[in-house]
């Protein structure tokens, strides 16, 4: 009996993860950038303390979809973005929402390590700073060190919290972009692609440090691994052009996909 | 799926053990076929060849693991592509113990032609053994052709072989009350049958697996039984 109540775990679907508690809700989501038609009708919940993977062929609008969730595409004059989003059940795109608190409650990892040109310890203490949520320099000191520490990168740069951000290596630096992202206390993490420019063994300590973060933030990352997705989320969403063909437990979207066009895309095949 | 794979290696990997698998099955089929022939014309000699293939069977299977392991350590397998790897090494594995189970047949035969005959189950056993091997090769086209119905057939016909084993246990110990010096004989007979009711359970694993293969979970338990010799009580049914 055991091995079948394993596989009706797996063959538990969309429903499930609805009745999940919801961090994010999107409903008819719509992206334009000018006349093209990025993201048509989205729906989709993503729970909280999850990790949730976005997948997809270049171009199917997962990352535009990703950079709705914390309105980065405001910043792109010609893009519009129709629907609701709602944050915790409270619209994201609600005229008194300042997007850049929106930005310190939804952080975001980027593709390629960014860390500014300042020391370890600035590049951390910049939104706490730029947010007043720290008093003193102690309790700055605090939030740094933590951060640090959950980003795994402490035992690493603790001697040399003053030495340039942009020294350190690759994966490094990437570890230092999340903790920068997390020393503000988000409760959303986004990732676009965050493990694309690193070596195996820094994408596999950013992929365990993505499993610790999930005790605590809603993490939703865009990623080009399909190994990638398989390993590190529980949740994933299948996009192509521009709409989410398919979303589901991850177990059951990578062996029991229900639409031909996920088992063609993640099983390698033309779609 | 009939859409290739972008990296045309994979599609070939992909073949390549679905090939092998059909060859087992073929090796297999033969040696049930030959080892039902050997017991009811008591041929020594084509026993003694069923016994010795079994080793070719049991490389069959090695070399099927092998490339399994091989394509999902290479090639990481999803979705159906997955499933039919994994069905290849479980169907690879029931088909080796079938050949196990010729194999048995055709020691037995070799000791039971040293005995006088009793009755006439060598006739009845070469066609439970038919009915066996028509369930594998269904199964085996099933998985080929991606069939869950004609796998489902398979299912169904599990219980005919099974009421002929109930049928062959009934004749066995009629001979064995009847006279006791046909015990032994009757008792090599008896592990046949089992033997062969054996490959009809394993054939119906195949089968199973070709169903998961198509839709992604295994088939409810919902299959008709024939009612078992277990159901008598152990006294041969003593008035």
């Amino acid at each position: 009996m055991k091995e079948k109540d394993g596989m009706n775990v797996m063959r538990e679907s969309a429903a499930d993860i609805a009745a999940a508690s919801v961090k994010i809700a999107a409903r008819g989501v719509q992206v334009f950038y000018g006349d093209t038609h990025a993201i048509k009708d989205v729906d989709v919940d993503i729970a909280d303390r999850t990790v949730t993977a976005f997948i997809g062929p270049s171009g199917c609008g997962k990352s535009t979809f990703l950079r709705c969730l914390n309105r980065m595409n405001d910043t792109i004059d010609i893009c519009r973005v129709e629907g609701r989003i709602t944050l915790d059940g409270e619209d994201i795109y609600d005229r008194r929402v300042d997007p850049v608190q929106l930005r310190a409650k939804v952080g975001m990892v980027f593709q390629k390590p960014n860390p500014f040109p300042k020391s370890i310890y600035d590049n951390v203490a910049y939104g706490p700073r730029i947010h007043g949520l720290t008093r003193n320099r102690a309790e700055l000191d605090e939030v740094v060190e933590q951060s640090l520490r959950r980003a795994a990168l402490w035992n690493e740069v603790k001697d040399r919290l003053q030495a340039p951000g942009t020294g350190l290596s690759g994966g490094q630096q990437q570890r230092l972009c999340i903790a920068r992202a997390i020393a503000t206390s988000p409760e959303v993490l986004l990732m676009d692609e965050p493990c694309s420019a690193l070596d195996p063994i820094a994408t596999a300590q950013v992929e365990e440090l993505i499993d610790e973060l999930r005790a605590n933030f809603s993490v939703v990352i865009v990623t080009h691994s399909m190994q990638q997705a398989a390993r590190v989320s529980q949740n994933t969403a299948f996009f192509h052009l521009g709409n989410l063909v398919e979303y589901g437990q991850t177990a059951q979207i990578f062996t029991t996909p229900r639409d031909p066009r996920t088992e063609s895309y993640i099983s390698g095949r033309i779609g | 799926m009939t859409e290739q794979h972008i990296l045309r290696a994979f599609d070939r990997d992909l073949e390549a053990i679905q090939a092998q698998l059909m060859k087992m099955g073929g090796l297999v089929e033969n040696a049930i076929l030959e080892a039902a022939s050997a017991l009811e014309a008591r041929d020594e000699e084509l026993a003694e060849k069923v016994r010795a293939g079994d080793r070719a069977i049991d490389a069959m299977e090695e070399r099927i693991n092998d490339e399994v392991a091989r394509l999902i350590a290479l090639r990481s397998p999803t979705a159906t592509d997955l499933r039919m790897v994994l069905s290849v090494m479980k169907i690879a594995g029931s088909l080796e113990r079938i050949g196990d189970y010729a194999k048995n047949m055709a020691k037995r035969t070799v000791v039971l032609g040293r005995m006088p005959t009793v009755g006439s189950a060598g006739g009845s056993l070469r066609r439970m053994a038919k009915a066996v091997v028509a369930m594998l090769s269904d199964a085996l086209d099933a998985h080929v052709q991606r069939d869950a119905e004609l796998a489902r057939d398979v299912l169904n016909r599990d219980r005919e072989v099974d009421q002929m084993y109930n049928a062959l246990f009934r004749e066995f110990l009629t001979h064995m009350m009847e006279d006791p010096r046909n015990i032994t004989a009757c008792m090599h007979l008896h592990f046949i049958a089992k033997n062969v009711e054996r490959m009809g359970d394993h054939a119906t694993t195949i089968a199973e697996q070709v169903i998961y293969l198509v839709t992604g979970h295994l088939p409810e338990d919902d299959r008709p039984k024939a009612e078992s010799v277990t159901d008598h009580g152990t006294d041969g049914g003593r008035p």
